[in-house]
This record gives structure tokens, C-alpha cells and sequence, in this order.
């Protein structure tokens, strides 16, 4: 799944986001990362047509994913929020049905073969035991897997992750890139992730963009890009890069 | 282990679907004229042959077929409709403190009654003036809310405004008219069920069928709508067109049901919640539960109040004295936590 | 039960020539009442009548809004009220302003708009007294006399009271001496409502007939209404049903025609039958001359035979002349309500 984004602009009454010529390939994780304000779950909001997006801005293989409709939308790019409100405490099993939602009409009950979807999901994410338990009965670090088994049922190949691991423990932090590797590489996704932390992003993404107030300031192969002066020009800091075993570590 | 316990769930909800049913038979025996279970046996049969049950007076088939038969269809229908309408509400508002009533319905039926009886007077019958304006109070809200109607306080908050503005042209009518036209109205509002003919009947019943059936249908979107309108909208979800097509659902059967019997409270509040407490928030089993519990429960308050006394005691006001103390004990007892 | 309360409420007062007094009005409340009363705010449309009844209408500053608005004889009763200002409305909210302004020294109200009394009083210092027969005679009769002694015509409260006494005695004289069982059973459905009836009407008694709801509720102060199911009308199975026909015809919720149509009550013996009529009834309480009028019609409706020669056309314009001293006015009520029986001779 080859997302293109053509000439992506939305307005806030106090911000406005400007996004032109960014491509995104499957099988290939891509990290977006700035500081606070940057616009970085606003664009991902908009790729996701979760805020609404003008036609001719973004493209998913050549089609326009402003004129499709929500369900077929929903087949192609999924979005992941952060976190989840728990008003109404479903079971976990249930909760990862959701994500069979652009599968059944509005009108149906989901069959047995989203009920399997929904299992499979469920037990890539590794909690297949957690299946009758109910939300909130589940770790915060629990939760955010559900929510990724749910965009699993889904069944989309682009996925949309907003700050997935913020609020992590280091552990299960690492164990929750392993997975995001993991579907990109098993599932062949193309994936989108927000983060924070500038050392998680370029150990495990294979392409970054660095947004800051609105606007992309560079992007590219994280290996290549990920220098001082890119990092000192987007956070207004100084900052140095050490390479030490293969892997970049940030001094501030 | 789990295996048990769903077991155990199926069959409590197995009995509260089958409840309605048994109810159902025990209310058509219940009133002040009393009939002993075997003379209702006879004139049920009465009824389909006369010939053969001479002796059965022709006041138990009256009773029966006229007085209780409608009333307690009624009841049926009304606790289904509220409790589902309820329930789906709360879903899409997010909020379990939400109520069948938030959208200005109760005002809007209890002013368009009002209206009716004062301008139109017996000739017409206001529970059409009720419907008419408890729906149009609701089309107000999403009118005003405008764009912004899948925000859940923005309808919320211009359901209170309507609410109060309906209310007060009710008190502008109130004003001008004479007391013995409105002593009609204050009854109703207060709720009752002793209106029920099989002419409201007739014209309530298949409104309240239809708008049930149509939320029986969406009641696994329900679950859908019951997340963020973001994640909703990810999820492939037309957001704002099935918003409106529950929010018309729900309407349809309230504002049916609310022209009929007037305002009854709490029903529709506490009941999707007893469903949730016992069984888990998946709308798949609340709405149909949902259904079948307030049915019983509405039949139950109607045969107590026919039953203990030969007045006309307002059921709204017994759903309130009733429904909250049993809530809040259940809210205590309950381990499970449902919010 | 009702009379003996009735009674002792207003056997209470103590009557001192040029002092004041002390009544316990329906409410329970102690009312402290100037001797003499020049300027009387009537909100209870019963002492309004009686007051025209009485021939104190000089004394009465400011009425309701029923009397004012919906009630139709009496325009005819007293013409001259159109011009009193009205104080209150339907929503028992009063026009507090208005009150100061008319300077009343005494106001009635009814017992069952609970929240008037005291708001009067207290905030305008006022006495309220909430007076209402229940649907006694001798609550009735003993508003007359009080009426009559707060404006000194006693003499004329007293001619009154002594011929409704007389015309009372003079019915249940007729009716004679009855067994229980010679009593026809009579349900009343009042208030617009098939289902809501008076627990204590006494026109019914003393035609010589017997209120199926009598009983059924201890009276509470202030109303006597209650409201049954339509099972229990079923249950009583009344000889006659009695509907409130005061309403002007093209108001009434609840008609004659209606009651013997309506399809659940087709075992009641009234509707086999076809004893289904319209009686006067509460007209927000009671109108002197027309209660004696509609004891007299009913005890016609309960034992015709016994009241054969009875012109109640014209015993009826008599009695509201000797109320009134307007003749035909029965006549023109028979007219306005459309009572074809009543004018019947």
C-alpha cells in the first residue's frame, strides 16, 4: 500500500498544518516526531480522515482517500488513538470486534468468521487469554495492545499509531516496537507512528519526518537524517548524536 | 471456568427474555374487579366461542378484552420503548447518566398536548399534538446543534435549552387556559397507563414496533457508536448519518409512548443499567434485554398499582419512588465495575 | 362525617358585636377576622355567589379568574362583575400588586389552591381565610351566615339559610322514609373525567340516593376528589351514572352520549339501562340555588314517581329569584348548558 500524500493543508482556528510530497511504502515503518505542537497527530488525524480532508490531498494507490467512502476508507487505513476512553467497560473480546466495523453493515451482527478475525488479532498482540476480560480489568500497557489488536481486526494495511508508547514502561516499550516490527515486516503494513522518544524512533522506524509548527522540515531514511543540526534546527536545542554500537544515542 | 459462568449468564438472560411472557398472563388477572384465574381461562375461551360459555359475564370479557388486555400490551410496549431508548442514548452519548428524555421530549409532548386541548378540545385527540411536538423538539435540537450534533455536549446542552423553552411556553398555555380543559393534561404528564384504549393502541403500537425493530438491528453499532466519534469515524463508521438514524429511532418510540402515557420516569434510565451490571456492556444483549426487563418491570408496577388499590395511582411517580432505592441498592451490591 | 367536621370548623368562632373573631377556615388555619368587613377580595367563586346572593356585591373589590372568565351564569347573575378587576390566575399565581393596591380587609380563597393562603398572608399581611362546603350542605349553609355576618346582612343570610333548610326538608319530606335498598346507587363522574369522583356529594343523599364512592377516601382538607379505575366503576356497577354537565356543551371532555357508547362499560346497569345523565355538579364548588335546583332534579331522576306533578322548570326559576332576584334564570341556564331535561316539565 503506497500512501502519497499530494498537498495536505488544514486549519485550526489557531494552527494550520501544511504537509506537500511526502510517500509512505508498505513493510516500512515511518516515525513522526517534533516537538510539542508540531501538528503530529494532526496530520496523522488527517491521513486517517479522521478530521476531515479536502479531495486531492491524500492518495492510497492512486485513489483519493477523500472520495471513498467511510467503510471502504476503513478497509485501507486505520487509525489508533493514544488512548481509550473507557465509558462503557466492554469485554475485551468485544472490544477488538469493533474493528470489524467497516465489515458489517450497519444493520448486521458480525459473523463468524469477524468473530475469528477479531481472535486472530487478539492473539498476535499476545493476549488471546485476556479475550473475556473486561477493559478496564487491563493494564494501561494491556489496553494499548487491545487497541492495536483492534486495528488488526480491521484488517487495514496502513496503520496510524498516535504516540503508541508514551506513558510505557522501558520494557514494555521496547516489547511494543518489537511488535509494531513485527507487523510490518509479517503483515507487510504500512505504518505511521508518533512518538516522542528520538532514540526508540530511529532504532525501529526505517523513515522519518520531522515536522515543527505545521510544517514537514525534513524527512528521509532515519539513518541518514539523523544528525545534530536537523535536531537542534526542529527542537531549538542543542543536541549531539553518538553512535555507539550500531545504535544512535541523543545527548541533550 | 469462564465456560461456567457464561452458561450462568445465558440462562439468567434466557429467563429475563422469557419473563415478559409469563408476566404477561399474571397481569391480565390482576384489578379491581376481580376475576378468579379460572373465569379468565373462561371467558379468554368465551371470546373465541361464545356459544359454548353462556354462563361467563359479559363484564370479565369487557374487562378483559377492553380494560387489561390493552393496558397491559401498553405497559409491554412502553417499557420496551423507554428502556431502549434508553439505553441506545446512553450508548451514543457516551454517558450513562443519560436519559430517554434529554433530547426535549417530555416537554415537547407535554406543551403540544397542552396546545391540542386548549385549540383543538375534545374533538382531536392530544396525543397527536404530543407526538407532533415531541418530535419537533428533537428535530429543534439537531437543527441548533447544527454541524456540530456529534458533539455530545453541544446536543446535550441544546436539549436543556429546548427543554426549558417548551416548558415555558407550557406554563404560557397553562396560563391562559381554564383549569378544567388542563386537569386532562396534568393527569397525563404525571403518567399513567389508565388512558390505554385500543385506539391509542393502534396507531402507538407499530410506531413503537417499528423504531424497535430498527434498533434491535443497530444494536451491535451501537457498541460501535459507543466510541469516541474519532475512533468511530476510523473504525468506517458514517458517524453523523447513524447518529440521526438512532436518535430517530429512539424519538419515534419516546415520543410514542410519551403521547400515550405522559411522562414516566427512570424506567428508561435505570434499567439499560441493571442490564449492564448484570450481563456487561455489549449492546448486543443489553437491547434486547433491555427490552424484555422494562416490559416486566412496567407490567410489575402497573399490576401493583391495579392490584393494591382501586385508585388510579400515577406510575410515573411509582417508577421514581420504586426505581431509585432499588437502584442504589444494586449499585452497592454489584462487584463488577460497569463505568 | 363531613357535616360534623363542617360543624365544629365553624362552631368555633366566637361572635362578639364590634369585636373581631377568630374562624378555623378548611385548611385548619386560624383566621382572625375584623368585626365588620368593608372590602372583600373573593377568590373562591362560592362566596363570590354568595355574596351576590346576599346583596353585597359593594362590598366585593376584586374576584378570581374563573369567576371572572369561564363561568357563565355569572355574567348573567351579576352583569356588573365584568368590571371587578381579577386577581389570580389559572396557575394559582396572584397579582400581589393588585391586592396591596385594592386594599381588601379579608380574602377567600379555596382550600384547594393549598399554596395561596399563606403566601397571602404572609407576605401581605392580609387575612385569608380558605372556605369551601365540600360538598355539604351544611358547609354551605354556614358560609352563608358567616358571609352574612362579616357584612351585616345577617338578616338576608339568615332568610336564605332558612329557606334552603325548608326546601331540603320539603324534598326529603317527599321522598319519605326509604330502605337502603330503595336508594338507587349513583356513580358521578366530575371534572372532565370518566374517572375521577366525589367521595362525599350530598345532593345525592338527600335526593334519596346513594353515592358508590362514598367512603372511599377519609376526606382530606382541601379536595375531595378522588380518582378511581375504570374496573371500579365496572365493580360498583351504579344504577345511574350522573356526568358533570356544567361545562358548556361544546366543552365537555366527558358527554352522555360518550359514557353509553363506550364500550368497556357495556355490563354496567346504568348503560343497559341507559340512565346516564348530566347533573349540574361542581361548578368550582357549588352555586346555592343551583344545588337546590339539582336536588330537586335528582330526586325527580331517582323516584319519579314521588315528584310526578314537579314543574322543575318553574320551581327552578323560583328558586334562583329568591337567590337572585333575577327572574328566568334557570331557564337561561337550561338553555346555555343545552339541558333539555332539566326544562322538561
Amino acid at each position: 500500500m503506497r500512501v502519497k500524500v499530494g498537498n495536505l493543508a488544514f486549519a485550526y482556528p489557531e494552527f494550520s498544518l501544511r504537509v506537500e510530497g511526502l510517500a509512505f511504502e508498505s513493510s516500512k515503518i515511518t516515525a513522526i516526531v517534533g516537538p510539542n505542537g508540531a501538528g503530529k497527530t494532526t496530520f496523522l488525524k488527517c491521513i486517517g480522515s479522521v478530521l476531515p480532508i479536502p479531495k486531492g490531498s491524500v492518495f492510497v494507490d492512486g485513489r483519493d482517500l477523500a472520495a471513498l467512502k467511510s467503510r471502504e476508507r476503513a478497509r485501507l487505513i486505520c487509525y489508533v488513538p493514544q488512548e481509550h476512553d473507557t465509558t462503557f467497560n466492554y469485554a475485551v473480546s468485544d472490544f477488538v470486534l469493533m474493528g470489524r466495523a467497516a465489515y458489517v453493515s450497519p444493520f448486521s451482527l458480525p459473523s463468524r468468521e469477524d468473530a475469528g478475525s477479531a481472535a486472530e488479532a487478539l492473539d498476535f498482540v499476545g493476549l488471546a487469554q485476556y479475550a473475556d476480560r473486561a477493559i478496564s480489568e487491563l493494564s494501561s500497557g494491556e489496553r494499548r495492545l487491545v487497541l492495536i489488536a483492534r486495528a488488526l481486526a480491521q484488517q487495514s494495511d496502513i496503520l496510524l499509531m498516535d504516540e503508541p508508547t508514551t506513558f510505557l514502561d522501558p520494557k514494555h516499550e521496547t516489547e511494543l516496537f518489537q511488535l509494531i516490527r513485527k507487523l510490518a515486516v509479517e503483515k507487510m503494513k504500512t505504518i505511521l507512528v508518533t512518538l516522542h522518544s528520538l532514540e526508540m524512533a530511529v532504532q525501529y522506524s526505517d523513515q522519518m519526518v520531522f515536522m515543527k509548527r505545521g510544517e514537514v522540515v525534513a524527512h528521509g531514511k532515519s539513518a541518514e537524517i539523523f544528525e545534530d543540526s536537523l535536531l537542534e534546527q526542529v527542537y531549538d536545542m542543542k543536541m549531539k548524536v553518538i553512535d555507539w554500537e550500531g545504535r544512535k544515542i541523543v545527548l541533550r | 471456568m469462564s465456560g461456567q459462568k457464561n452458561s450462568k449468564a445465558r440462562g439468567l438472560a434466557i429467563f429475563f427474555l422469557i419473563l415478559p411472557l409469563l408476566l404477561f398472563l399474571v397481569s391480565l388477572s390482576i384489578g379491581s374487579y376481580g376475576i378468579s384465574p379460572r373465569g379468565l381461562f373462561k371467558a379468554v375461551l368465551s371470546v373465541v366461542s361464545p356459544a359454548s360459555y353462556p354462563d361467563v359475564p359479559a363484564a370479565y370479557r369487557d374487562i378483559l378484552l377492553r380494560i387489561r388486555l390493552p393496558r397491559v400490551l401498553l405497559a409491554m410496549a412502553v417499557g420496551a420503548a423507554l428502556s431502549v431508548s434508553g439505553a441506545s442514548l446512553q450508548a451514543l452519548f457516551k454517558n450513562p447518566l443519560v436519559n430517554e428524555y434529554i433530547l426535549g421530549i417530555s416537554s415537547g409532548a407535554a406543551f403540544g398536548g397542552a396546545l391540542s386541548l386548549v385549540f383543538l378540545g375534545r374533538a382531536f385527540p392530544p396525543q397527536v399534538g404530543g407526538f407532533v411536538f415531541a418530535v419537533a423538539a428533537v428535530g429543534a435540537v439537531l437543527l441548533i446543534s447544527g454541524k456540530a450534533e456529534s458533539h455530545f455536549i453541544s446536543l446535550l446542552l441544546t436539549g436543556i435549552i429546548v427543554t426549558a423553552f417548551f416548558s415555558a411556553l407550557l406554563s404560557l398555555v397553562e396560563f391562559f387556559a381554564s383549569p378544567y380543559v388542563l386537569q386532562a393534561l396534568f393527569f397525563w404528564l404525571m403518567g399513567s397507563l389508565s388512558l390505554a384504549s385500543w385506539k391509542d393502541l393502534y396507531i402507538s403500537l407499530p410506531l413503537i414496533a417499528v423504531g424497535l425493530v430498527i434498533l434491535y438491528l443497530l444494536r451491535w453499532r451501537l457498541n460501535v457508536l459507543s466510541m469516541s466519534d474519532e475512533e468511530a469515524r476510523s473504525l468506517g463508521v458514517n458517524v453523523r448519518r447513524e447518529k440521526i438514524i438512532v436518535i430517530a429511532a429512539t424519538t419515534l418510540i419516546t415520543a410514542a409512548a410519551t403521547a400515550i402515557v405522559g411522562i414516566i420516569g427512570w424506567v428508561g434510565f435505570i434499567v439499560p443499567h441493571l442490564v449492564r451490571m448484570m450481563f456487561g456492556a455489549d449492546n448486543r444483549r443489553v437491547v434486547p434485554i433491555s427490552a424484555a426487563m422494562g416490559a416486566s418491570i412496567m407490567m410489575i408496577a402497573d399490576d401493583i398499582i391495579r392490584g393494591v388499590s382501586s385508585f388510579e395511582i400515577p406510575i410515573g411517580i411509582f417508577t421514581s419512588l420504586v426505581g431509585i432505592p432499588i437502584f442504589l441498592v444494586l449499585l452497592k451490591k454489584t462487584r463488577k465495575v460497569w463505568l | 362525617m363531613i357535616i360534623t367536621l363542617s360543624a365544629l370548623i365553624l362552631s368555633a368562632a366566637v361572635i362578639f358585636p364590634g369585636q373581631g373573631q377568630n374562624i378555623k377556615d378548611n385548611l385548619g388555619r386560624s383566621v382572625a377576622v375584623p368585626p365588620r368587613v368593608e372590602r372583600i377580595l373573593s377568590l373562591q367563586p362560592e362566596i363570590t355567589r354568595i355574596l351576590v346572593a346576599l346583596g353585597a356585591t359593594d362590598r366585593l373589590i376584586g374576584v378570581d379568574y374563573f369567576i371572572g372568565r369561564d363561568d357563565h351564569l355569572f355574567k348573567i347573575l351579576f352583569p356588573g362583575g365584568k368590571r371587578l378587576p381579577v386577581v389570580s390566575m389559572p396557575d394559582e399565581s396572584i397579582n400581589k400588586e393588585l391586592i396591596v393596591r385594592l386594599d381588601p380587609d379579608i380574602i377567600f380563597a379555596s382550600p384547594t389552591e393549598l399554596q395561596v393562603p399563606d403566601s397571602i398572608q404572609r407576605s401581605l399581611g392580609i387575612p385569608v381565610a380558605a372556605l369551601a362546603s365540600m360538598g355539604s350542605f351544611e358547609g354551605l349553609l354556614q358560609e352563608i351566615e358567616l358571609v352574612g355576618i362579616l357584612t351585616g346582612f345577617e338578616e338576608r343570610a339568615r332568610d336564605l339559610g332558612r329557606y334552603f333548610r325548608e326546601k331540603i326538608r320539603s324534598i326529603t319530606e317527599s321522598i319519605g322514609p326509604l330502605a337502603i335498598e330503595d336508594r338507587p346507587r349513583a356513580y358521578l363522574a366530575f371534572w372532565s373525567s370518566l374517572v375521577r369522583t366525589p367521595v362525599f356529594y350530598e345532593p345525592v343523599q338527600a335526593a334519596g340516593g346513594r353515592n358508590v364512592a362514598d367512603g372511599l377516601l377519609p376526606p382530606r382538607l382541601g379536595t375531595i376528589g378522588a380518582v378511581i379505575t375504570v374496573e371500579q366503576v365496572i365493580k360498583w356497577d351504579p344504577d345511574i351514572i350522573l356526568v358533570q354537565g356544567s361545562f358548556l356543551p361544546r366543552e365537555r371532555q366527558v358527554t352522555v352520549e360518550g359514557v353509553l357508547g363506550d364500550n368497556r362499560l357495556g355490563s354496567v346497569k346504568a348503560i343497559r339501562q341507559r340512565r346516564v345523565h348530566y347533573t349540574l355538579g361542581f361548578w368550582y364548588w357549588w352555586e346555592p340555588a343551583g344545588v337546590l335546583v339539582e336536588t330537586l332534579f335528582l330526586a325527580r331522576l331517582f323516584h319519579p314517581e314521588r315528584f310526578e306533578r314537579l314543574d322543575l322548570e318553574k320551581e327552578g326559576n323560583a328558586i334562583y329569584e329568591m337567590f337572585y332576584k333575577k327572574p328566568e334564570v334557570f331557564s337561561k341556564l337550561g338553555r346555555l348548558l343545552d339541558f333539555h331535561e332539566w326544562t322538561e316539565k
